[in-house]
């Protein structure tokens, strides 16, 4: 199916339209001219809130809700909808957004296939406006890839590796701060204390199980658990309950701060590391002052990107600085910041994982201090000690929630240690306490196996599961470390094929408006961190025979605006897969006159096949792009504004010329002299410049504005010179020059001349007669008397056909 | 012009990625099979996989505890 067209746009409400704006391009180009305040940015307005639910250059904190509460016409009465239709070539897609007074919002169309449209336009490139020309130009290198990334729909590929990268990298991590190797040796330390061996497997296991019960003469085989927990259950026993208990109990003292004791001596290796990065991130001031200005600054480039600063100067300190180029040192320092961020985000993740080593003991320890044995009073010193235990813990978890920017530092390591001989002295009281309730029991050999057998099950099981535990752990690290190697290789051939064709199209349109001008290759180049991670994008391009970058440090202003332009048109081929339209507002603003031929001629000639609504308010440029685009039978319109209507259209002459005789018909006088003469205005303007009666000399923004009278004298004078003895004598300019509604335009002005409709109709006839005058009307002519086919042979001037000619002197 | 269709989209690449997921020979099938079907689902975020993974190290531990019976 084709791309979709514009065949009208309706705007009502919106920003400077206050009654309804009708655009109706029909699916063909249209160029739009309208001087500043007339509400060209209305509708480019209203087009991206149309599209995205918000106005970029209106979000901010003074006007808030995503640019919504300065989208409505200041005024419309709260009842009054604003709105904006937009009709397309595909009339399935035909929808209206309307938005109240409170801000809400509506679609009138609910299809799904316009919700898919719209879904999938949101991320195309429809619009381009001055300010944001440059943008990509001058983002950050990261910032660069962000964007391309998102428009070639890299960013779920980003996350994607982001999330291969992060899962693996937590699993080494908890591989690491699970200390497996510690754990299992502790639990091979019981292991020996009970079985008086080291066991490596579980054959090994239950053959010193079966030597262990051997002087039990219990007459069973050990070849499972399932055969030990018999053999335990055998010979388990209600006597000494009590003290079998106090055992397992300082068993279990003993064991779980043998445990803690390797996990606190990782927990101190942690911070040690911890502290000397943080210690040398908070010493090194200049970066810490830097890491606070990051916010500022990109605010700042907010601010700059926004256009809010419409002169060159700096918004911070009001000194007199080139916008762009203040643009691209924020972007140099911000990307240096950055890296210091960088710095900090991986200390705060050493930080985080110390935190959570830290809040796991703790919970070991509090789990411990439950135990009922602990509220008697012989072991009440051993409570105190690991409850001593479990305050260093959280002393430490609360020193880590300084930051590089607190004021006061992190402890040091010496003054925050926990203290690791307390926890040698408890685990030997309750080992030396366990020693003495067993010896109280050696006489009982059923219970002294029991014991020994039921700790050593325990410590072997636990041995086999941390084990077993690691091993899935260390399959899956692995994984995750092959699946990113494969990925990153997919995504970095990707990335340089699209980066390769992309840069290609940007080099051919920058080319083409700049032919001649030694910048050329224009590339777009990924570049990698120390750490060989892609990290952003640069442009390249060689100038005067060396490869150089970046843009903004030998190109004019003028050349960064038209590689913004290269690069927004590439962007629309590239990725415009839904609409093959697009809007240009202003975009050649510090473009000279050659490269703005250039560039009409690359929009015509390269997207021929693509709707472009260009606007501008620039006179040269709209006669430029009027000849070239007329060419291409693009539709041609310019835009007014009163406080009444707001922004208009200029209505078309036969428009003018229908409505002044439905009001005569009418006998309705309201305006009609003012109509009257705005069509007699547009039209003397015609004779003027075919006849080529100068008027005084203007500006360009100036020379539209000729009043009637002015008009009327100027061709009034060339002709009385030109052709006095022929067109001097048919024409009537004199007597619509003294007509009472022209003098001082009386209509118009407040004054006591009250004209009435018979002033009204000869001056109306006057007109119709002076044009008749001037313009063939023959069907196959329709063109006024021009010196472009003056008859050198017989000195005459005429129209286009010749039916029509007046003697004039050379 | 014809670059709409020669740049690899970012679907592509991780389609791709998915096909061929299994001829990674360091791999583990297990892990590999749980993002298969995270993907399948649309549910491929850190916090599903972290559990997915959570899930398949508890699932073989309790197959540990059975043997220990």
């Amino acid at each position: 199916m084709s791309k979709n067209k514009i065949k009208s746009i309706n705007i009502t409400g919106i920003r400077g339209v206050r009654e309804e704006l009708t655009l109706s391009p029909d699916k063909k180009s249209i160029l739009i001219y309208g001087d500043n305040g007339t509400g060209k940015s209305s509708i480019t307005d209203a087009l991206e809130w149309f599209y995205n639910d918000s106005i970029e250059h209106l979000t901010g904190e003074e006007v808030g809700g995503k640019g919504k509460n300065a989208l409505r016409n200041v005024f419309l009465n709260s009842s009054d909808e604003a709105k904006i239709e937009i009709k397309y070539s595909n009339s399935q897609l035909d929808n209206e957004k309307s938005i109240t007074s409170l801000l809400k919002t509506f679609n009138s169309n609910s299809s799904k296939e316009f919700a898919e449209y719209f879904g999938q336009s949101q991320s195309e490139n429809l619009i381009l406006r001055y300010r944001d020309l440059v943008q990509f130009i001058i983002a950050t290198k990261g910032d660069k890839l962000k964007h391309l990334q998102n428009i070639i729909g890299f960013s779920q590929v980003q996350e994607l590796r982001s999330l291969l990268k992060l899962v693996g990298g937590r699993i080494a991590r908890g591989i690491k701060a699970g200390g497996y190797s510690n754990k299992r040796s502790a639990q091979q330390a019981i292991l020996l204390e009970s079985l008086g061996q080291n066991i490596t497997s579980s054959k090994q296991f239950f053959e010193t199980v079966l030597k262990v019960i051997e002087p039990l003469k219990l007459g069973k085989e050990i070849k499972s658990f399932k055969d030990v927990k018999t053999a335990l259950k055998s010979i388990e026993t209600n006597e000494e309950t009590k003290i079998v208990e106090q055992i397992a109990f300082h068993n279990k003292v003993a064991d779980t701060l043998t445990s803690l004791e390797t996990e606190i001596s990782n927990i101190h290796n942690q911070y040690k590391d911890y502290y000397e990065s943080y210690i040398a991130l908070r010493k090194d001031a200049d970066k810490i002052n830097k890491l606070q200005l990051l916010a500022l600054l990109s605010e700042g480039l907010k601010v700059l990107k926004k256009d809010i600063v419409k002169d060159n100067f700096c918004p911070l300190c009001q000194q007199e600085k080139d916008k762009l180029k203040l643009a691209q040192e924020l972007n140099q320092r911000v990307d240096d910041l950055r890296e210091i961020k960088a710095e900090q985000d991986k200390l705060n993740e050493e930080c985080e994982e110390l935190t959570k080593a830290l809040r796991n003991n703790y919970t070991i320890v509090s789990s411990l201090l439950k135990e009922k044995h602990l509220s008697e009073k012989e072991n009440e010193e051993t409570k105190k000690k690991i409850e001593k235990i479990q305050n260093s813990i959280k002393e430490i978890g609360e020193d880590l929630k300084k930051d590089v920017f607190s004021s006061e530092p992190l402890k040091e390591f010496s003054n925050i240690k926990i203290d690791d001989k307390e926890i040698k002295e408890v685990i030997d009281i309750a080992k030396a306490k366990s020693k003495t309730l067993s010896d109280s029991i050696k006489g009982n050999l059923k219970l002294q196996i029991h014991t020994k057998l039921s700790r050593a099950l325990d410590a072997y099981l636990a041995h086999k599961k941390l084990e077993r535990e690691e091993e899935i752990l260390t399959k899956q690290q692995v994984t995750f470390e092959a699946l990113y190697s494969d990925f990153i290789k997919r995504q970095e051939e990707a990335l340089q094929g699209f980066l390769t064709m992309f840069s290609d199209e940007i080099n051919s349109y920058y080319v083409e408006m700049n032919p001649n001008e030694k910048v050329e290759d224009i590339k777009l180049v990924p570049i990698k961190d120390k750490n060989d991670e892609l990290s952003g994008i640069t442009i390249e391009y060689t100038f005067y025979s060396e490869r150089q970058t970046p843009p903004v440090a030998l190109l004019s202003e003028s050349h960064i605006n038209c590689l913004g332009l290269a690069f927004f048109l590439a962007s629309v081929k590239a990725f415009n897969k839904e609409n093959e339209f697009f809007v240009l507002d202003d975009v050649i603003s510090s473009f000279d006159s050659t490269h703005r031929t250039r560039f009409i001629r690359l929009l015509v000639n390269k997207f021929n096949d693509y709707q472009i609504i260009l606007l501008t308010h620039e006179k040269d440029f709209f006669d430029i792009v009027s000849s070239e685009a007329k060419r291409k039978n693009w539709l041609i319109t310019s835009l007014s504004w009163t406080a009444e209507k707001g922004t208009s259209f200029e209505t078309p002459l036969v428009d003018l010329r229908t409505k002044i005789e439905g009001k005569f018909k009418a006998k309705n006088i309201d305006g009609l002299g003012n109509d009257i003469r705005r069509y007699a205005e547009r039209q003397l303007k015609q004779i003027a410049f075919n006849v080529e009666a100068s008027v005084p000399f203007r500006y360009n923004d100036r020379n539209e504005e000729r009043m009637m009278n002015e008009l009327l004298s100027s061709v009034q004078g060339k002709v009385n010179k030109q052709s006095p003895t022929d067109l001097k004598t048919k024409n009537n300019i004199d007597s619509i020059m003294a007509s009472p509604i022209l003098i001082g335009n009386k209509t118009s002005h407040d004054n006591t001349f009250k004209e009435n409709i018979n002033d009204l109709e000869v001056f109306w006839e006057d007109v119709k007669k002076l044009i008749l005058t001037f313009y063939c009307s023959e069907d196959k002519c329709k063109s006024f008397v021009a010196m472009k086919n003056f008859d050198n042979v017989n000195n005459k001037i005429r129209c286009n056909c010749g039916t029509m000619s007046y003697e004039w002197k050379k | 012009m014809t670059m709409n269709n020669k740049i690899k989209s970012g679907k592509d690449v991780i389609d791709d990625f998915f096909a061929e997921i299994y001829n990674i020979l360091t791999a583990d099938k297990k892990t590999v099979d749980a993002l298969v079907e995270l993907h399948g689902q649309g549910k491929l975020s850190d916090k599903n996989v972290q559990n997915t993974l959570d899930t398949i190290v508890q699932k073989e531990l309790k197959e540990i505890d059975k043997e220990d019976e």
